[in-house]
């Protein structure tokens, strides 16, 4: 049974122009133990979907899905108070950007103490519990592999370097021994050192926490280090999902073709100095969604059908959405 | 072939007075280079390793210590045609476009600052350059907001090139964009620069499009030059250690073991 099972996602914001469906029938699965990665460009509704699943949402946005499952409990019908408990304990959310991310006016140590909920302390006098507090607050620390855990708990937010906010945040998600880790483009703007470290300590809580992983980026380079399988969403539909290795060896989409190909890293073959391939025109804004297939106007293989909304289809565990995909020839 | 633009022992060092006497804060260390026509120099480094600040001290936002720049074989001394011959382009183009102006005015500034042409002249360089790097001259009354991401790029570049520069540097012009975005830029700023023979100087994390685009590559550590020279021998050979770990870094997160 999966972990996560979301299936027709839809989320809809009143604008004065009317209902607009930001998300439009996304489908996600986690299994225990998976990284999936979900792929993206900005405003394609990375952070909506993440925010939906936390319920992070305001309430004058009507979210609707056919099926929204944590371990097969239904968390849209749930109670407030159930669902925060879940996301209390077995869901952590690790933000972009950090460093803006924490609480700039407290120090690192108040923040991470905080997060430290009464029900994971020893009973015992209020002094031995703040000992304890402190403990597993360094503890935590050590485990996401900043050493000096008593020079970092002690500064502002502003004060610690980019990739330690990051390796802060993390550890402040994992305090509650969460199930599931949802990790927010986490490796926006760093250089590849850091990158690469911080991938490694996700790789190994991992394997050896049996955490599963969505990882929310459009960083292609570290989701593919890293995932398993991902899913890849353009403006609020998802287009294709499937296992990372038969995507990046075959994507059936067009637009996950065009992902994978505006990345230089992939195409070794690729002359330097050559002309990157890439889509036209930029992803639409909610004001302007195209009808149908949303990326239409800016597809390469459109052609009249694509103004209705192509239905999901399968080949094994590869699903992707469209009218025309890439191993067929255009008819 | 002359190089076009010639740095040599260009240097930088921020001191504070205090009342035990000088204290060294950051440093840069003698950096010498020389750009060709039509070349592509990317810097690399760490965060806090004095990028920014080779860039700045290029464009003259700071003032170096010592050493020289020569443009051409010549120092540059007369301000006006430094600010002409080189130019920047910042990270953010959504934050370094005026929000109150239009494309037309945010445009038109530099070439009031820097050059004497009348208003109809102004005009016809403005729609030329819009056109240049692929928009439309009707643009020159938008205003920023209505523009989407690549456009605003496409604008950032257009500011850059408004005064025919030599030289282009950029301040990680890559980092905040999309991946189709980026693509679209690293195209245009190549047809650009095949186009007008400009030397194009960039900062990037991203070592896929360092390599890609870049003839040579600068490594900075901690405000000292590590290495510099062409792009597929520090990456195939990479000399010091601190690039030998960037580099690995990189080839680790494209060749994954499965």
């Amino acid at each position: 049974m999966p972990l996560l099972d979301i299936k027709n996602l839809t989320l809809e914001i009143d604008t004065p122009l009317g209902l607009v469906k930001a998300l439009d029938k996304i489908n996600l699965s986690i299994d225990s133990r998976e990284v999936r990665a979900l792929v993206g460009e900005s405003g394609s509704g990375k952070s909506l979907v993440v925010k939906s699943i936390v319920g992070a949402l305001s309430d004058r946005w009507q979210v609707t899905a056919d099926r929204m499952n944590w371990k097969g409990q239904d968390l849209l019908s749930m109670s407030d108070s159930q669902r925060r408990a879940i996301t209390r304990s077995e869901i952590s959310v690790v933000l972009q950007n950090p460093a803006t991310a924490l609480d700039p006016s407290a120090t690192l140590r108040e923040q991470i103490e905080e997060s430290i909920a009464d029900s994971q302390l020893d009973k015992g006098w209020f002094w031995q519990r703040r000992q304890q507090r402190r403990e597993m607050a360094a503890q935590q620390l050590h485990k996401v592999g900043i050493r000096d855990h008593d020079l970092c708990l002690a500064s502002y937010p502003h004060q610690v370097a980019e990739d330690i906010a990051q390796k802060f945040a993390l550890a402040m998600a994992l305090v509650s021994n969460p199930k599931l880790l949802i990790a927010d483009n986490p490796t926006m703007g760093m250089e590849p050192t850091t990158k690469v470290q911080v991938l490694r300590l996700l790789a190994k809580l991992n394997k050896t926490r049996e955490l599963s992983i969505l990882f929310v980026s459009h960083d292609l380079l570290a989701i593919s280090a890293m995932a398993d399988t991902m899913t890849v969403l353009y403006c609020g539909q998802t287009v294709e999902s499937g296992k990372m290795s038969q995507l990046k060896r075959r994507p059936l989409h067009p637009y996950t073709k065009a992902l994978l190909d505006s990345a230089p890293s992939f195409r070794r073959d690729l002359p330097p100095k050559a002309a990157l391939s890439c889509l036209d025109g930029t992803i639409p804004t909610l004001q302007h969604l195209p009808i149908g297939c949303r990326l239409g106007p800016r597809c390469p293989r459109a052609q009249k059908e694509c103004v209705k909304m192509p239905d999901v289809r399968r080949i094994h565990d590869h699903h992707y959405a469209c009218h025309f995909p890439l191993h067929r020839d255009k008819t | 072939m002359n190089p076009l633009l010639t740095v040599s022992n260009l240097s930088y060092s921020k001191k504070d007075k205090s009342w035990f006497g000088k204290q060294e804060h950051f440093r840069l260390a003698p950096v010498s280079f020389e750009l060709k026509a039509g070349e592509t120099m990317a810097i690399m480094g760490e965060n806090g390793s004095g990028k920014s600040l080779l860039a700045k001290l290029l464009v003259g936002v700071a003032r170096p210590s010592a050493g020289e720049i020569l443009l051409n074989g010549e120092s540059l001394h007369d301000k006006r045609q430094r600010f002409q011959a080189i130019r920047m382009i910042f990270q953010h183009s959504k934050e370094s476009l005026n929000p109150a102006l239009t494309l037309g005015s945010l445009l038109e500034e530099p070439l009031i600052l820097n050059t004497d042409l009348d208003a109809r002249e102004r005009k016809r360089k403005i729609e030329e350059t819009l056109k240049l790097v692929g928009m439309l001259p009707e643009h020159q009354y938008f205003y920023r907001h209505m523009l989407s991401e690549g456009q605003r790029q496409r604008v950032a570049v257009a500011r850059a090139l408004i005064l025919n520069p030599q030289v282009l540097v950029a301040d990680e012009p890559f980092a905040a964009l999309d991946p189709s975005v980026r693509s679209q830029t690293v195209n245009l700023l190549m047809k650009l620069q095949r186009d007008l023979g400009l030397g194009f100087i960039f900062i990037s994390h991203n070592l896929g499009i360092v390599r890609h685009i870049s003839d040579r590559i600068l490594v900075l550590e901690a405000g000292q030059l590590v290495e510099s020279g062409k792009t597929d021998v520090i990456f195939n050979w990479p000399k010091s250690d601190y690039t030998r770990r960037l580099i690995h870094a990189y080839q680790a997160l494209i060749t994954r073991d499965e």
